[in-house]
């Protein structure tokens, strides 16, 4: 279902960045999650895990949080390299992206949320494939 | 070092006072650490404020350089990078807002010496927000005011629960200062926010608006203000009741010493711009009945600074072009998103900020075909997709320099401690050195054009009469 994405700083995961623990765990943790409001969230059948899907087509997964903080129709993603998957990079000529009130679809997913690392690698060198695998000899 | 750092003897452990924290835009000023070879311990810091200096004895320091994912000796990592740089047509140069002042100027030196781009984190944070600065102008004020005067507190789009976590208690709501001695109880509070935030718990009024509606509850409360009443479809289209629109126009013209605390809500959504300079202009209508005031809620520590610096070089605030030699400004056109995303960008030099974990997934795509040097303190998504990383100082305790607070106070921040490595001194000796090869790569480069004009043999111009001989012998060649 469609639904508004805000997205945004929490202190834990404000920790966990500035304490330089983006490769851990502790980052899947805190950044790694998207609240929901009650209703929607019995809409969507109590789900563990979200799938989050922006107009490009690029979609993320999440764990899904149930928090009556949210209003019916929005969720929240905490800032992150999950978040940035979805969000949409038009900047209506200020320079700063949709980071809040983004329409997004919504819907079960399944498991696993990938951890930073994987993430990076399987979302966001995909384009760079060539040049990563010459230089570092990698491949994922 | 700092003048108050005692040492003793038995565990090399120092106790520092009056550190200034590195890490939000409040800038904490007040915090004690006790450091030693092996542990940090802070008081009067917050979770991330606490969280940052425990990096200084912390396993996942970077504290070699590396090239390609892997360490490399100083000279040959900062050589690589002036390299990259040097031979980018399109260079850009993101300014991060956790380094000093100092360094930012260098950093945009180098920019304009290689005719790249240059941005800094206001663009991905406020950058609407100093765009509607331009726009409307902003009535400020400093930190010591709010504390000590203000009787409102509206945080609009704004979570300092979240992003600046004393904020509270140092500088709004709770904090008892000279003409506000009954903290909490002396003042008002109005949050709006679509979530119910932390911070919408200690709200005396939270405006629940439905995203993207800032505007039109902005120009409601400007209307009752004015003496008129809002259009009929207001609540249907804000989903805030006429009651409560009314109850926060009320609070307005009541405020002796109003604030408005903008955060990223306003500036990150529909409206951007629009939005804060609608925000400016309640000021104003505020100062009608009271005094008002409107703050950014800037994020990063030195945000504010890097808007300061640029603006004080070269005239602008941020997302500058020096390709033409002069500097153009132009949000959307030169700002890191927008350059990254259209892909013309062919080289990265990223200091001391996050921008792998933090920009939209296109532009970082663009990040991992490009060189990319980094100055940076930790492994994260940025280390991760750098081709060069240049180990990152931590300021504000490794070396002195200024930041500008939020409220574009500049406060010297003082160290207390060396850093873990002696190739550099601080992230503006970094900067420098990197400077200073490029300079070197420039002039090598200048001089082999040199000898290879020289070096091509002088050919002297044809005289009339020889003109005329070849052009004959031409022309009854091909007859
Ligand atoms: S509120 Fe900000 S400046 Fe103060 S200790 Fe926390 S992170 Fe540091």
């Amino acid at each position: 279902m469609d639904i508004i994405l805000n997205t945004g700083s929490t202190a834990f995961q404000g920790a966990v960045i500035k304490g330089g623990r983006k490769f851990t765990d502790d980052y899947t943790q805190e950044a790694a999650y998207c609240d929901i409001s009650p209703e929607d969230f019995e809409e969507l059948g109590k789900p563990w895990f979200v799938k989050v899907t922006n107009s490009y087509g690029d979609s993320v997964i999440l764990r899904a949080k149930k928090t009556d903080r949210q209003q019916r129709g929005e969720i929240f993603i905490p800032r992150g390299p999950w978040a940035n998957i979805v969000v949409t990079p038009v900047t209506e000529s200020t320079g700063s992206p949709r980071y809040k009130n983004l329409v997004v679809q919504i819907e079960k997913g399944s498991s696993p949320v990938l951890g930073p690392q994987e993430l990076m690698k399987k979302y966001y060198t995909k384009r760079a494939r060539p040049k990563w695998e010459a230089n570092r000899k990698w491949t994922a | 070092m700092s003048s108050e750092a005692q040492e003793s003897e038995i565990s090399n452990k120092i106790t520092c006072t009056d550190v200034t924290c590195p890490v939000c835009g409040i800038a904490c000023d007040d915090i004690e650490v006790e450091l030693d070879d092996v542990s940090v311990v802070t008081r009067n810091a917050c979770i991330m404020g606490d969280a940052k200096f425990k990096e200084l004895r912390s396993s996942h320091r970077i504290t070699k350089p590396l090239i390609n994912g892997k360490e490399a000796p100083w000279s040959e990592a900062v050589d690589k990078a002036a390299e990259f740089l040097v031979n980018a047509k399109r260079p850009f140069f993101f300014v991060g807002s956790e380094t000093t002042s100092e360094a930012m100027a260098i950093a945009i030196e180098i920019a304009e010496m290689l005719g790249g781009l240059v941005d800094g984190n206001a663009t991905i944070c406020h950058g609407p927000t100093v765009m509607a600065m331009q726009d409307v102008g902003q009535a400020g004020c400093t930190l010591g005011e709010t504390r000590n005067r203000a009787d409102l507190d509206i945080y609009w789009g704004a979570n300092p629960e979240d992003s600046h976590p004393r904020h509270l208690s140092r500088h709004s709501i709770f904090v008892r200062g000279f003409f506000t001695e009954q903290g909490r109880y002396g003042r008002k509070v109005i949050v709006v926010d679509p979530r119910r935030s932390t911070t919408a718990e200690h709200a005396d009024l939270h405006l629940q608006l439905k995203p993207g509606t800032d505007f039109e509850v902005l120009s409601a409360i400007m209307t009752i203000l004015n003496g008129f009443e809002p259009h009929e479809s207001f609540t249907d289209v804000t989903g805030i009741s006429r009651e409560d629109i009314h109850k926060a126009a009320e609070m307005v013209k009541d405020a002796r010493f109003g604030v408005i605390w903008v955060g990223l809500g306003i500036a990150s959504t529909r409206g951007k711009h629009y939005n804060a300079s609608m925000a400016m202009r309640l000021t104003q209508l505020g100062n009608k009945t009271g005094k008002f005031v409107i703050l950014a809620n800037r994020g990063h520590c030195n945000v504010t600074g890097f808007n300061q610096v640029l603006n004080w070089s070269h005239g602008f605030p941020y997302a500058v072009d020096f390709s033409t030699g002069a500097p153009r400004y132009q949000p959307g056109e030169y700002s890191c998103v927008d350059a990254l995303r259209r892909g013309e960008v062919d080289a990265l030099f990223c200091m001391c900020a996050d921008l792998g974990a933090h920009l939209p997934k296109i532009a970082v795509e663009r990040m991992c075909e490009i060189p990319v040097v980094s100055i940076e303190t930790a492994e994260g998504p940025q280390a991760f997709i750098s081709d060069v990383v240049l180990p990152g100082v931590l300021d504000a305790m490794e070396c002195t320099g200024t930041f500008y607070r939020m409220d574009n106070v500049p406060i010297y921040a003082r160290s207390f401690c060396d850093p873990p490595f002696d190739f550099t001194k601080s992230n503006e000796d970094t900067c420098t050195q990197l400077r200073d090869a490029i300079i070197q790569k420039l002039e090598a480069r200048e001089k082999a054009k040199e000898e290879e004009a020289q070096a091509k043999p002088q050919t002297t111009p044809l005289s009339d009469e020889e003109f005329g001989q070849r052009l004959d012998k031409l022309v009854s060649r091909a007859g």
